[in-house]
């Protein structure tokens, strides 16, 4: 009797954390098609170099949130960006990863700061949507839809919705276009660099 | 007993499956940034600059052609611009290639060897990369020409026996110095497109000099460094003379990469 007393604490010690922690108000939190993508940018003349180069759409994101079978009303979700170097390579943290150089060039790897990213949809939901932002070390974090906001629901057509939905029902809130564009200038060594960005979606807690 | 038993299992059982985080999906996008090093200069120049020297006063005081070739350089590494006299070497490397002979070709004193270094060349803009270049005592073109009757080497363009190789420390340059011998000694990229005015390092106005003298000899044809003297009767003998007729010659501009 003795044991099975001890035997009843070890299962609440057990049982509660992971109950309370892993509160899941969401049934499904996907990217539609969550495969990598890669573009390649060229700079091959000096009009290029110094005006730029923009992809629009580089990247579609197209995300699914389903609610539970019984619904839920806190289910909500979050989009961050991340940026990725490789840094075990030993890149310093606010350069691209380099993948071979021609010559010694300059003398300056290119900054991170130079890769602008730009987020937007039909609806603008991404408070900022439309402008091009850029990451100075690779701990930043861009916020496209932020962490714990009110759960603003999906056909609302305005920023930050959060809501259960998807690109099918709701495309222009639940979709968004990645549009990037690098202006090197005539600063930087020649080579090629690399850079690797990580869209996180993620239910919130 | 048996029932807490159970009971204990069956808490145990629902903490396991109740081990789970947040739902989360990620997607990456791959950039690939491919900087491919350009070096591009872009001239704007005549076909053929003719010098025709048919009177007096242009053997005395030379013909010149002002802004006959402007240099443009627009370069994403660092760069040394310089120019290089050449010839087919039908007269021997470093002399100018004689397509005619006027007269009857027999008189001892008429040399139709000229050195291409006769040529004299006046950039519009001071060589802002030649600092280092304390070896040289001309490193560029940028003097003013010398009037007839004061030889010198100052604007004597650079030959290296008919090759293009690039000037060593102690000759002429247009933008930076010494190739890639040098430390600290060249231009930084960038472009004419967007460092304009008259002050630019991108841009360079060439001005082209003869001046034969009388008799003909070409006073200002000096070495690469420009401080030994290469005209008829220095690399001859005195009396001697440019033989009458048509010779010809090229200008090279080389833009190189200067690490």
């Amino acid at each position: 009797m003795k044991i099975n007393k001890h035997l009843i604490w070890l299962a609440i010690l057990v049982w509660f954390p992971f109950f309370t922690n892993a509160q899941l108000h969401c049934g499904l939190v996907e990217f539609v098609p969550n495969t990598s993508e890669s573009n390649m940018l060229t700079f091959d003349t000096p009009a290029k170099y110094q005006g730029g180069i923009t992809i629009n759409g580089a990247a579609r994101l197209k995300i699914n949130v389903k609610d539970q079978t019984v619904p839920d009303p806190l289910c909500s979700w979050n989009l961050t960006l991340l940026i990725n170097n490789n840094p075990g390579a030993g890149t310093p943290n606010n350069e691209w990863e380099v993948l071979t150089s021609y010559g010694n060039g300059l003398g300056n790897n290119p900054l991170i700061k130079t890769l602008q990213i730009r987020v937007r949809n039909a609806c603008a939901t991404s408070p900022s949507d439309g402008v091009f932002q850029t990451f100075t070390t690779t701990s930043d974090i861009i916020d496209i839809i932020a962490a714990l906001l009110p759960i603003t629901p999906a056909g609302s057509c305005t920023t930050n919705v959060n809501s259960p939905g998807n690109y099918i029902n709701n495309y222009d809130e639940f979709h968004f276009d990645i549009d990037i564009r690098v202006v090197p200038k005539f600063a930087f060594n020649p080579g090629i660099f690399q850079l690797n960005l990580r869209f996180h979606l993620e239910e919130n807690p | 007993m048996k029932k807490i038993s159970y009971l204990v299992v069956a808490f145990l059982i629902f903490g396991a499956t109740s081990l789970r985080a947040q739902l989360i999906d990620e997607k990456d996008v791959t950039i690939t940034m491919d900087l491919q090093p350009v070096l591009q200069l872009d001239m704007t120049t005549p076909d053929q600059i003719e010098f025709v020297f048919d009177n007096i006063n242009e053997y005395f005081a030379g013909i010149t052609h002002y802004g006959a070739t402007i240099l443009k350089v627009s370069s994403t590494v660092s760069w040394d611009l310089y120019a290089v006299g050449r010839s087919s070497g039908s007269n021997g490397a470093g002399f100018w290639d004689q397509q005619i002979a006027y007269g009857s070709g027999t008189n001892t004193n008429a040399i139709a060897n000229l050195p291409i270094s006769l040529l004299e060349l006046r950039q519009s803009q001071p060589n802002a990369g030649a600092s280092a270049a304390a070896l040289a005592s001309y490193a560029d073109y940028s003097a003013s020409f010398t009037a007839a009757g004061t030889p010198s080497g100052q604007n004597s363009l650079y030959v290296n026996g008919g090759s293009n190789t690039p000037p060593s420390l102690a000759d002429k340059y247009i933008g930076g110095h010494a190739g890639t011998t040098g430390t600290g000694d060249f231009l930084p990229g960038g472009s004419y497109l967007t460092q304009t005015g008259t002050t630019s390092n991108y841009y360079y106005s060439m001005d082209y000099r003869i001046l034969p003298g009388l008799p003909a000899i070409f006073p200002n044809a000096y070495s690469a460094d420009g401080l030994t003297a290469q005209d008829i009767v220095t690399a001859n003998a005195a009396g001697n003379y440019a033989e009458p007729g048509v010779y010809t010659m090229f200008v090279q501009y080389v833009l190189l990469e200067d690490q």
